[in-house]
């Protein structure tokens, strides 16, 4: 354990680890010191000059970003002189910012906002014209950046230099004709490109897939687990369950997986949420019309599949599994069909083209599945020893006459999933249990039963590193059809 | 290798980038050795930098565009820049700006090639004889209106080669 | 009053800058002598002198060497010859006369602190002067005064130079220290200090050109005699630049202590065309002014001009004849703040241009007479709020005119509110 540091904030005696600052120190005790610049995952910059404190027997205030917490040091943020130092700060910051706040996406979650609520001066002091700068620029797939509401913060620039290394964004001019960008407009190109929304304290760099879709105080945010790969960052989807609809997927502070960050994959399976790629009732191929037929009643399909199982012998019978789901579906899954109805064939479901051990050096591993070990200790359990790998063909060549299956949920992961499905089809029936739903690519399964997504279940899975990951809360499901894994096989116990 | 630049210009280059303890410190340099060769730095001077020294564009942008010396523009031949700090403005800088500008305006009267771009800098480091000048690289102390027009004009007859 | 020359003593030589020159006059015997000692000997040498630093701030020179770890393999020494201050032209002055003795201020500095490689960091705009010096250089390697085995002892060391680009924040030690690697001129935040983790974050001094090369001589002659001129807490002598319409402007080496009026009457000869005077800015743009009244009272050393609540800064005096309007030097100071604030840092970067923005507006007299007080309210809140002291070198003159000159500004906006 390293040298504890004991101080006084705010009249409070604190003990903090030796070396970290008076920001670090403020923030565990969950003492609020206004800040743009700070950033827990990136180097001080102390630009903003906003996090001004006072030390007992200090010549000025100090700037706690980088103050180093010495033993018996006496900290002040509650002086007025520190207060009116904060009212500067901010007015400061606002002399070149437009004020565009009712077209602007960050209102709401900004930074200059909220510290106008906390510390303005309300009678604000500017009558000069302001320092005019480019906006709307195109500065990546997911990115628009206003550099007029930028503040030069610098946080996007480490950002590029000490998280990706990519180096993309610099500061250029200097004093208040300072512009943030790229180079010439360059587009930025990694897959992390969002996090220079999340981390820009106005609204400079905002997110092209949520621009101007969603006030941010109509959302509500609930935290999950990413199912974009097997790293398992910690994540918060946002949405709106009074619409059953999602609007961004943001990455939570998770120090021992994902840090501060989530890669621009890891938002996009926000797609697979929303209605228009969901299975949203059960469905059954329709071969005179060439069409799906839908259905808000669950329960025929249900006892339909009951009754197959029923006809069929057990060796008849296989289980087609990917490794999108949780520890607790899995367990529930196997321990029906194996152990009691004695299903024992039993296959992975990936895909083939997976470059499992890929790794960007950040956080995307080319394992795109969030429990694939989970599965495999799954299926384990039930008895079944495997090697990770797909296992489709083996489940074709054995010939069954029904496979029950549970799809890949994150269609990225999955791009053989509509060749993957004919082949499976053209040799037996498929139910085939899934959330996501593609009218164009997919026809003639025998049966599709809806199933929740993601932000709509609770459960762990367990990540690359084998640590359990969970899924801590829950949004109501996108329709009242949609069902958990749970359900179907109450369901088919009823019915069996 | 890049045919951008000359031989003459690679070797200075090659030898910014090995003069120092890193390769970046060379960015500053190699600006200079850059505007002295062809009066401004080009984009493609820029990207030429990357693509075949390895220096960051965004990083050599940066510098570019933070110090003032540095152009991005085409240069017209004589760079003037006037001193318009204090001791220089207390000594009659004014003056000396307008009968600049009045020079400078006769070449839009007869629709002449103006040979002279006029910038104001701060202060040059030779308040002693204030009101001061560079041109180019040249330094023009005490000046005033009648006297700064004459070296205009000297300019002008070397401009033209008359 | 006794004036020794110590910087100047080279003045008025024929070919003063030559190394031959240098050599007739004592010119690296300093040197000798100082290889025969010890590094923290010469250390405590400068300490006994007193000599302060002569780019500005005044910190003690032998003490800034101090805080440098003996034992880091590699250390750097770099001048600090970007001389930006407006009003300041001494540092160009040290150049023009004698090079030499610079660089062998610089090979005994960098012997002291144990720096293997030094660098000059010179302001572009400088190119004759960069010539000269680099002449310098490359004599002083000829002659075994830099490189490998310096005159047969161990220490080896190199000095190269470096050019500038057009900041004025370059002047700034870790401005300095940015533009060096390679970067936008930005200083660094500190802790940590330069002594510590500097140039490409190794221990690093950064010392002005004055103070360089006043070390010669200092060693030469010892600190007990350095420390005899000038005032106990300011020793020796230092270059003070006087501009303004003076009858005979220029570099003067005067003790510190020495009275501020009779510098402007008796050595710069008063001024000219008659003038009368009205106020002096005593160290550069970035010091307070202070009133003619003032001015009598006053003397050229640190103490004094702290206790006026002005500074010595670069020793650049700039004289205001009555008759100059205060708004529009105040308007130019705030423009060259502003024109140079690097930023960084939010109180300067948006504060500098605030201010020159009101300024604008007193200039042209669309102004309200509060302007003058809210003028006082960004200074005072861009003081002490930023990395380097560029805020406050843009704070503390604006707050010095807009105090001491508050009536004449109000009188000048009054005049344009009533036609």
């Amino acid at each position: 354990m390293s040298k504890q540091v004991s101080f006084t904030l705010d009249g409070q005696e604190v003990t903090v680890p030796q070396g970290w600052t008076v920001m670090q120190a403020a923030r565990q005790e969950k003492v609020a010191i206004p800040h743009f610049c700070w950033h827990p995952g990136l180097k001080v910059a102390g630009v903003c000059r906003f996090c001004l404190v006072h030390v007992e027997g200090a010549r000025k205030l100090e700037i706690s970003c980088n103050l180093v917490v010495q033993p018996g040091m006496v900290v002040s943020t509650l002086r007025d002189e520190v207060k009116q130092a904060h009212k500067w700060a901010l007015e400061f910051h606002l002399l070149n910012h437009p004020l565009d706040c009712p077209i602007c996406d960050q209102a709401g979650e900004c930074g200059l906002q909220d510290y106008y609520m906390e510390v303005g001066l309300y009678q604000s002091q500017m009558t000069r014209p302001k320092v005019l700068k480019p906006k709307a620029l195109d500065v990546g797939s997911e990115l628009v950046l206003d550099t007029e509401r930028c503040i030069l913060c610098s946080k996007c620039v480490r950002f590029e230099d000490e998280v990706t290394k990519t180096g993309a964004l610099g500061i250029f001019a200097r004093g208040d004709r300072s512009i943030i960008g790229t180079y010439h407009g360059q587009k930025i190109t990694h897959q992390y490109q969002e996090n220079l929304v999340d981390i820009c304290p106005v609204g400079a760099f905002t997110s092209r897939r949520f621009r101007f879709k969603q006030r941010v105080w109509f959302l509500k945010e609930k935290s999950s687990i990413c199912p974009g790969c097997s790293t398992g960052c910690a994540i918060k989807v946002h949405g709106k369950p009074e619409m059953r609809r999602y609007f961004r997927v943001k990455p939570e502070e998770d120090q021992s997986v994902n840090g501060h960050w989530l890669c621009d994959k890891g938002r996009m399976t926000l797609e697979h949420l929303n209605p228009e790629a969901r299975l949203m009732q059960a469905a059954r191929w329709q071969a005179a019309q060439q069409a799906w037929e839908f259905s808000p009643q669950t329960a025929p399909f249900i006892r339909e599949l009951a009754q197959e199982i029923a006809r069929l012998a057990p060796q008849d019978i296989a289980l087609l599994v990917s490794a999108q789901y949780t520890n607790e579906e899995y367990a529930e899954f196997f321990d029906y069909f194996v152990k009691q109805r004695g299903i024992t064939q039993v296959y992975q479901w990936r895909e083939p083209s997976e470059a499992r051990d890929d790794f960007d050096g950040l956080l995307l591993r080319g394992d795109h599945n969030a429990n694939t070990r989970g599965l495999m200790a799954a299926l384990k359990q039930v008895g079944i020893k495997a090697k990770i790998g797909d296992q489709l063909e083996k489940c074709v060549a054995a010939k069954p006459q029904l496979v029950i299956a549970l799809s890949p949920e994150i269609s990225f992961t999955a791009p053989s999933l509509p060749e993957q499905l004919a082949q499976l089809n053209s040799l037996a029936r498929v139910s085939l249990w899934t959330t996501h739903f593609s009218a164009s690519q997919w026809t003639q399964l025998w049966q599709l039963l809806p199933l929740r997504g993601f932000a709509e279940k609770i459960g762990t899975v367990t990540n690359y590193q084998g640590k359990t990951r969970v899924l801590k809360e829950a949004f109501p499901p996108v329709a009242s059809e949609v069902l958990a894994i749970s359900q179907i096989i109450a369901g088919l116990h009823k019915e069996l | 290798m890049s045919s951008l630049f000359s031989p003459e210009i690679r070797q200075k280059i090659e030898h910014y980038l090995q003069r120092y303890e890193t390769r970046r410190s060379a960015i500053l340099p190699i600006l200079h050795c850059i505007q002295d060769e062809y009066g401004w730095v080009k984009e493609e001077h820029v990207l030429a930098l990357e693509e075949h020294y390895q220096l960051p564009r965004v990083q050599v942008e940066e510098v570019l565009t933070f110090y003032s010396m540095y152009r991005q523009q085409e240069p017209k031949q004589f760079r003037l820049m006037l001193c318009d700090n204090l001791v220089c403005t207390m000594m009659g800088y004014k003056e000396v700006d307008s009968a600049i500008r009045g020079h400078l305006q006769e070449y839009q009267h007869k629709g002449k090639d103006c040979p002279f771009s006029l910038e104001k800098v701060p202060c040059l480091g030779v308040c002693d004889g204030a009101p001061a000048m560079l041109i180019n690289k040249t330094r023009h102390l005490n000046l005033d209106a009648n006297n700064v027009v004459a070296i205009l004009k000297n300019c002008d007859t070397l401009a033209t080669g008359t | 009053m006794e004036k020794p020359k110590i910087v100047t003593r080279f003045a008025g030589l024929a070919d003063s800058r030559s190394l031959d020159t240098y050599l007739r006059h004592d010119g690296y015997q300093a040197l000798h002598k100082a290889l025969a000692m010890k590094p923290a000997e010469l250390i405590e040498l400068v300490k006994a002198s007193g000599l302060r630093g002569r780019g500005g701030a005044g910190f003690p020179t032998g003490l800034k060497w101090s805080f440098v770890p003996k034992d880091a393999p590699e250390k750097y020494l770099l001048c600090n010859n970007d001389e930006g201050e407006p009003g300041t032209f001494k540092d160009r002055y040290i150049l023009e006369l004698s090079p030499h003795m610079l660089v062998e201020g610089m090979i005994i500095s960098a012997y002291a602190i144990g720096a293997q490689k030094a660098y000059i960091y010179t302001r572009c705009e400088f190119y004759e002067e960069i010539a000269w010096m680099e002449q310098a250089i490359h004599e002083a390697y000829r002659h075994g005064y830099l490189g490998a085995n310096i005159l047969g002892s161990k220490f080896s060391f190199d000095l190269d130079h470096y050019g500038g680009a057009g900041a004025y924040i370059c002047g700034e030690e870790t401005g300095l220290i940015s533009s060096l690697e390679g970067k936008k001129g930005q200083p660094k935040l500190k802790p940590p200090f330069p002594a510590l983790s500097g140039y490409l974050n190794k221990p690093t001094v950064v010392n002005n050109t004055e103070t360089l090369a006043v070390i010669p001589w200092i060693v030469q002659h010892g600190p007990e005699k350095y420390r005899a001129i000038g005032t106990e807490k300011s020793p020796g002598t230092k270059l003070f630049c006087i501009s303004g319409p003076v009858k005979r402007p220029g570099v003067y080496e005067l003790p510190l202590g020495y009275p501020l009026q009779k510098f402007i009457e008796d050595d710069a000869g008063g001024l000219r065309d008659g003038k009368t005077l009205k106020a002096v800015i005593p160290g550069g743009a970035s010091a307070p002014v202070l009133t003619a009244d003032e001015v009598a009272k006053v003397t050229l050393d640190y103490e004094s001009m702290a206790n006026a609540k002005t500074m010595l800064g670069s020793g650049a005096v700039i004289v205001i004849p009555e008759g100059q309007s205060m708004v529009e030097l105040l308007k130019v100071t705030v423009d060259f703040f502003h024109h140079e604030s690097c930023g960084q840092c939010t109180p300067c970067r948006e504060g500098t241009g605030w201010l020159s923005n009101v300024m604008h507006g007193i200039y042209q007299r669309k102004a309200k007479l509060k302007d003058v007080e809210k003028m006082i309210a960004i200074a005072n809140n861009m003081e002490g709020r930023t990395i380097c002291a560029l805020s406050d070198a843009c704070a503390m003159p604006t707050r010095a005119i807009a105090t001491k000159f508050g009536d004449e500004i109000r009188s000048y906006i009054q005049r344009g509110n009533h036609g």
